[in-house]
């Protein structure tokens, strides 16, 4: 089995790079899965919905999965616009359920629920509970009705805020049933 | 905790529908889309739904019409209407219709889930609702299982053993013993407790009333089919399927449920589309199935299938030790329902009560003391309470010709007599010479006196 690496990769220009050291740190320290920031992209302008102002999840998704990353088995995008997917108002990430690509939104991240900035240290921890939840539903982890699970659904500030990083015991195991059927290795933390 | 529903996405957008699609699997619900509305009563015809989303503005068949047909063939489907073109009209007019609740494009996510959680919980009443009533008409007066019996404390063993398997069951015992009782308990005491107890008197049905209730029918699928239906395999979903009187069923009925036990998928009447069935079986018969089996009316492998554990539960005569306790228990219980202050038996009313043999069991100790309390004038209830019972007769006796009651007669006062004739003939009062006659023509057997 060798080790494969989640991808991280900062899509336009509003994406602090300290956001994604801090992803990929929770990424290792709480999947214990090996990561690579890989070199950043340009948003392009067909997914930007000019009538809504937000980016289309659908559209990124696809335009991810058209770039040839070498080397790694998990994409995630991370990108400053608001984000949407057509019935929604806006979503904070999307991922392809089971797949191999997911999306992580900051802009909500940064304020809070009344709309006046939020300390930064809160917001990168909101970036990282978003991003670890979009990443067990690559390895095709379902919402969990836990609501101390991260596999939780949280659809505002407030809610994801009051989510703690952490796994319930199902989700756990079947995040590490997901690894081993797909034959990824865990990175050895010791 | 939402269930897994089957739920289908019915809007002319393709971004919409994957939208949906890919949102519904990260709850692990099954999903599938249509197109327009017509692709949607395919699908339907083909498989059951639970839940629908419709988009109102669609070419050809808009929303509101869809809601309208499948709400006439699909009652028990769920219908939420979407639309980025809301109006208070629209909204009024698919709520009138049936829809369950009414989306407007854009939304938040959590009013998605609140949606689902809202039509999860509609579901759980609406089955639970399906299921009091089907109940409603055939609750029996038994509250519960009253026994301290030898043989009723084996049953009381295997009850929690029996439960916690899915293994078939066949209760055995005469009319009125309590089997439906004994599978209630299995019921209740199993995993499938929260999920419907289904109970069907299949000695009471005709062979084509019988299928169309355990199967359900598509629409049109006989004269009078107006509208799909469920059958009590699809009700019992999850939970367990008591079929009382076995023994009575036909040969065609006994290979159709072996197999559904054996595939565990029944087809609807009228429809080619399997559909996977959960439910746990429990059988009961007054009726001695190997005897049936000796007569070719009964199938060996169906009997195997729906015996892998056997419980037999003993008429009442067998364990007269329960008769006081059932009493009592009785006599409690419908001094309460009665609101006549009728708490005591007498200990001579007692003795008549265990003298009896019950030939209808617990169901029929039952009914005498229900009488005997409506009927009762006092507090206590004495021997002169029950003088509606007939007396003991011994063995029971079968149905026989005045011939063969006769020579039985004879020959009980011929033993009695030592075999004297001349006592006998004086008893029987007719001459010697007719004894004789008679002794001869049955070939009767002279004790020496």
């Amino acid at each position: 089995m060798q080790e494969t690496a989640i991808g991280l990769v900062a899509l336009g220009n509003g994406v602090p790079e300290l956001v994604l050291k801090i992803i990929a740190a929770h990424i290792e320290g709480y999947l214990n899965l090996s990561t690579v920031q890989l070199k950043s992209l340009q948003l392009p302008a067909s997914c930007l919905d000019e009538r809504r102002l937000q980016y289309d999840a659908g559209k990124l998704l696809q335009y991810l999965e058209e770039q040839p990353f070498e080397g790694c088995s998990k994409i995630i995008g991370v990108l400053g616009g608001d984000l949407f997917v057509p019935i929604f108002t806006h979503v904070f990430g999307e991922a392809r359920q089971g797949g191999g690509h997911a999306l992580v939104s900051l802009h909500r991240l940064f304020h809070s629920e009344a709309g006046t900035p939020c300390p930064e240290p809160l917001a990168y921890e909101r970036a990282a509970k978003v991003a670890l939840h979009e990443t067990c539903h690559l390895f095709d982890l379902l919402h969990c009705q836990d609501q101390d699970c991260l596999m939780h659904f949280s659809d505002d500030i407030p809610a994801l805020d009051a989510l703690p990083i952490n796994f319930c015991p199902y989700c756990t195991q079947y995040i590490n049933d997901a690894c081993r059927r797909m034959g990824i290795a865990k990175k050895v933390l010791f | 905790m939402q269930e897994k529903l089957r739920i289908m996405v019915v809007d002319d957008e393709m971004i919409v529908r994957e939208s949906f699609y890919h949102w519904f699997k990260k709850y692990g619900h099954e999903v599938e889309t249509a197109a327009d509305g017509q692709e949607a009563l395919d699908k339907l015809e083909k498989t059951p739904f639970d839940l629908l989303f419709v988009d109102i503005k669609m070419p050809g068949m808009d929303g509101l019409e869809l809601l309208d047909r499948v709400k006439a063939l699909y009652p028990d489907t769920f219908v939420v209407i979407i639309t980025a073109y809301g109006s208070i009209d629209s909204a009024v007019k698919a709520m009138k219709s049936g829809a369950s609740e009414y989306l407007l494009k854009p939304f938040k996510p959590a009013h998605i889930d609140l949606v689902m959680e809202k039509i999860s919980q509609q579901k759980t009443l609406t089955s639970k609702y399906q299921y009091l009533e089907n109940r409603l008409g055939e609750m029996t007066r038994f509250d519960n299982i009253v026994g301290q019996s030898e043989p009723m404390q084996r049953v009381f063993d295997m009850i929690p053993e029996v439960a916690g398997t899915d293994a078939s069951v066949l209760l055995t015992g005469e009319t009125g013993t309590g089997k439906e009782l004994v599978a209630k308990a299995i019921h209740a005491k199993s995993s499938r407790a929260n999920y419907p107890f289904i109970a069907v008197n299949c000695g009471a049905m005709t062979e084509s009333l019988l299928e169309d209730e355990l199967f359900g029918h598509t629409q049109g699928a006989f004269t009078g089919a107006e509208k799909n239906r469920k059958g009590f395999f699809e009700v019992a979903s999850g939970g367990t399927l008591f079929l009382d009187e076995i023994g009575d069923i036909s040969m065609k009925m006994q290979v159709d449920l072996l197999r559904v036990l054996e595939d565990r998928q029944i087809k609807r009447l009228g429809s080619n589309q399997p559909i996977d069935v959960d439910f746990r079986l429990i059988c009961a018969t007054s009726r001695d199935l190997s005897a049936l089996i000796r007569d070719g009316t009964f199938r060996e492998d169906f009997y195997y299938r729906i015996n892998v554990i056997g419980i037999d539960i003993a008429p009442l005569r067998e364990r007269k030790e329960d008769i006081p306790l059932l009493a009592r228990h009785f006599l409690d219980k419908y001094s309460q329902e009665t609101t006549k202050q009728v708490d005591h038996l007498t200990a001579d009313a007692e003795k008549v009560l265990c003298a009896y043999d019950w030939p209808g069991n617990v169901r029929e100790l039952e009914n005498a003391i229900e009488r005997a309390v409506v009927l009762s004038k006092s507090r206590t209830l004495d021997s002169r309470d029950f003088s509606f019972l007939r007396p003991p007769e011994g063995d029971k006796t079968p149905a026989r010709s005045l011939e063969e009651v006769e020579k039985r007669h004879i020959q009980a006062v011929l033993d009695e007599c030592g075999g004297n004739i001349s006592q006998a003939a004086r008893i029987l009062d007719i001459n010697r010479s007719t004894l004789h006659k008679k002794i001869n023509k049955y070939g009767l057997q002279k004790k020496d006196a």
